[in-house]
């Protein structure tokens, strides 16, 4: 086993009768790598046993060969952002960074720094000082990746990172990956968004029902994406008005406002330019609370992986 | 390590101390000092009640006490005067016997005679400010309400809290994914809700004492402090910061072994309530033994206890306080070297919670 790869050696785990991953055997080199799949094919299982929350039921695993059972030096090494969006009662953005950094044993000088350094990194300085429970999903999820950078970890694992945020921070936050992953690091992604994992990933491994189906380079997924209409959900103070320019846009083929009257749901042929769209409109000063691909139909692309040249 | 702990601690205490879902916990601590204000402002009314009865129905202490069972009424009369209250019934009963209650005071104390057929058959003396009296209730109230069900379910509250209330918020993996061992994170929980259950719970017995002792001239009380009273009111407060420490191991434990602490709990509670009625053997494998054999003051079964249930009490020589500490903190050792063992395989399942 290498000591710069994520390994994971015919690893399985059940919750009860419950599979949650079966005989998953990988190696992650350094670089994006996205994990994609529908909902309950095992993402955040597979990102929960490599950062110790939970154990293989069979198998073994490796983060630059460390094992998840050993809390003291594997933490040190994995930053990890959950998709569990509940923070200790009571802090502030600041405070939850900070105090977690406690936790490492640092200094209150070091924590202070490295704090506002990842809060200054993910643009919520302005925010940092209030309650979390005031915060939006976006700014929450803000938080979380603050958390899981602050201490500069090798692997960065990032359950649903893009989930909630407003399309100006989505690329922000996509160009912070990249760095990452250019510094050499490992940056572990969760998405079932196909257009998100297109423009990120280094690589992708596809989970099916608690299996890895295929792994490797993503090629040509953009084209198969545009052949499908996607969905995005896209919380905003005046949805009929986004709607209605939305509805300008000739990849735009739906635009259907919410029950809850808050939000708006559009269907694109066209995601790039969709977000283009979506970034000139949020220029032009329509408030955008935050986006979310509500689309969860992706067999289709993971036929086209399986039987294209990542398929094994 | 220590910082470790210390962070740890830091954002516990927060919870334990200023969580609005533990406001009955500050109840329960300090519901029993609230009741021993109103008794001891009851008794200071009570006093100045019969120093305005005295007053009006001077009579002295020392003669007070020459009365005796078959004295006539008329001599009574004649040596105390008149009674501030009297009842008095004619032709009572099978026989048609005369009854009379006579009240007096000196002023501290009540004197209440009973009179049948114009002869003294009953003296009750009711004495309200008695120091000796009144610490005996608050040992009784102290080990069996006490340490029994407020300092115990204040512990359940706090403790079993620390681990499973983040399971239920779904906010433990704030602790897992940082860089420190399994029993760090339990030491520093364990370490953070002692100190807060120690001071709530400490300030609470202090609070009752003080209430208790608070209508008591300062002579009396300076008299007390000096004799048994420091020793006294130090061993309580080591009792309660014992009982923390013992019942909170045990919750602790059980927050982190079963989805539901209530269950538990309740065994623990009906285990600690039989303990006076179980063999030598097994009184020793509970937390109140030990408590009770450090008290200063020995609560006796209640007067009115059933024969047949006095006769199912078993007694049992209460060892020495070095071995009391001793059999706690082991008793403790072993609960808190389960509960490690237990975090050490801890994982995150919040869906199942």
């Amino acid at each position: 086993m290498t000591n710069d790869r994520v390994v994971f050696d015919n690893v399985s785990r059940f919750y009860g009768e419950v599979l949650g991953v079966n005989r998953v055997t990988l190696s992650i080199p350094p670089g994006i790598t996205s994990l994609v799949g529908p909902n309950g094919s095992g993402k955040t299982t597979l990102m929960n046993l490599m950062s110790g929350l939970v154990r293989p039921t069979r198998g073994e695993i490796r983060v630059l060969g460390i094992p998840p059972d050993d809390p003291e030096r594997l933490c040190r090494a994995v930053g990890y952002s959950t998709q569990f969006d509940s923070f200790p009662r009571g802090l502030t953005g600041y405070q939850s960074v900070a105090y977690f950094l406690r936790l490492f044993g640092f200094d209150q000088v070091k924590c202070d720094r490295l704090a506002r350094a990842a809060i200054e990194r993910l643009r919520m300085g302005e925010s940092a000082h209030r309650k979390v429970a005031a915060y939006s999903k976006g700014m929450r999820q803000r938080i979380k990746l603050a958390m899981a950078i602050a201490h500069d970890p090798p692997v960065l694992v990032l359950d649903e990172p893009l989930n909630g945020l407003d399309p100006l921070v989505r690329s922000e936050t996509i160009a912070l990956f990249r760095q990452c992953a250019a510094a050499g690091r490992h940056v572990i992604v969760s998405s079932h968004v196909l257009h998100e994992v297109d423009q990120i990933s280094d690589q992708v491994i596809l989970l099916s029902n608690g299996y890895v189906v295929a792994e490797g380079q993503i090629q040509g997924v953009r084209g198969e994406i545009q052949d499908r209409p996607m969905q995005v959900l896209i919380r905003s103070s005046r949805p009929s008005m986004l709607a209605s320019k939305m509805f300008e846009q000739d990849h735009v083929v739906e635009a259907q406002l919410t029950d809850d009257g808050g939000a708006v749901i559009i269907k694109t042929r066209d995601a790039d330019r969709f977000y283009r769209a979506l970034n000139v409109l949020a220029l032009d000063g329509i408030d955008i609370e935050g986006v979310m691909p509500v689309d969860d139909n992706v067999n289709s692309v993971y036929e086209y992986l399986i039987g294209g040249e990542g398929s094994r | 390590m220590i910082s470790q702990i210390t962070a740890v601690m830091r954002l516990e205490l927060k919870k334990s101390f200023f969580s609005r879902r533990g406001l009955w916990i500050y109840l329960l601590a300090l519901g029993p000092a609230f009741l021993y204000l109103i008794h001891a402002i009851d008794v200071v009314h009570d006093h100045e009640h019969r120093q305005a009865l005295l007053a009006s129905h001077p009579v002295s202490g020392g003669v007070l006490q020459l009365i005796r069972q078959g004295m006539p009424l008329e001599h009574v009369v004649e040596l105390l005067g008149e009674p501030y209250q009297k009842n008095e019934f004619h032709g009572r009963g099978r026989r048609g016997q005369d009854f009379a209650t006579y009240r007096y005071t000196d002023g501290e104390n009540d004197f209440t005679f009973f009179f049948v057929d114009g002869q003294v058959a009953n003296v009750n003396e009711q004495d309200r400010c008695n120091l000796t009296k009144d610490s005996a209730i608050f040992a009784t109230v102290f080990q069996f309400f006490y340490l029994r069900l407020a300092v115990f379910f204040g512990c359940v509250g706090i403790f079993t809290n620390l681990f499973r209330g983040e399971m239920l918020d779904k906010s433990l993996h704030f602790y897992l994914l940082a860089p420190m061992r399994r029993e760090i994170l339990l030491a520093g929980k364990y370490l953070a809700g002692l100190s807060a259950a120690v001071a709530i719970f400490t300030v609470g017995t202090a609070l009752q004492i003080a209430a208790l002792s608070w209508h008591f001239e300062p002579g009396q009380v300076a008299a007390y402090l000096h004799g048994t009273g420091w020793h006294d009111i130090a061993s309580y407060l080591g009792v309660t910061a014992l009982a923390c420490a013992g019942y909170g191991s045990i919750f602790l434990a059980a927050g982190l072994l079963f989805r539901n602490p209530i269950l538990p709990a309740t065994i623990v509670m009906l285990w600690e309530g039989i303990n006076i009625f179980l063999p030598a053997v097994l009184k020793k494998i509970s937390v109140i033994f030990y408590l009770q054999a450090l008290c200063p003051v020995v609560a006796a079964p209640e007067a009115d206890t059933p024969v047949l249930l006095k006769l199912l009490i078993s007694s049992v020589e209460f060892p020495p306080a070095w071995l009391a500490i001793t059999g706690l903190t082991a008793v403790m050792a072993v609960v808190l070297g389960v509960a490690a063992m237990r975090a050490r395989r801890l994982e995150i399942n919040y869906g199942t919670e």
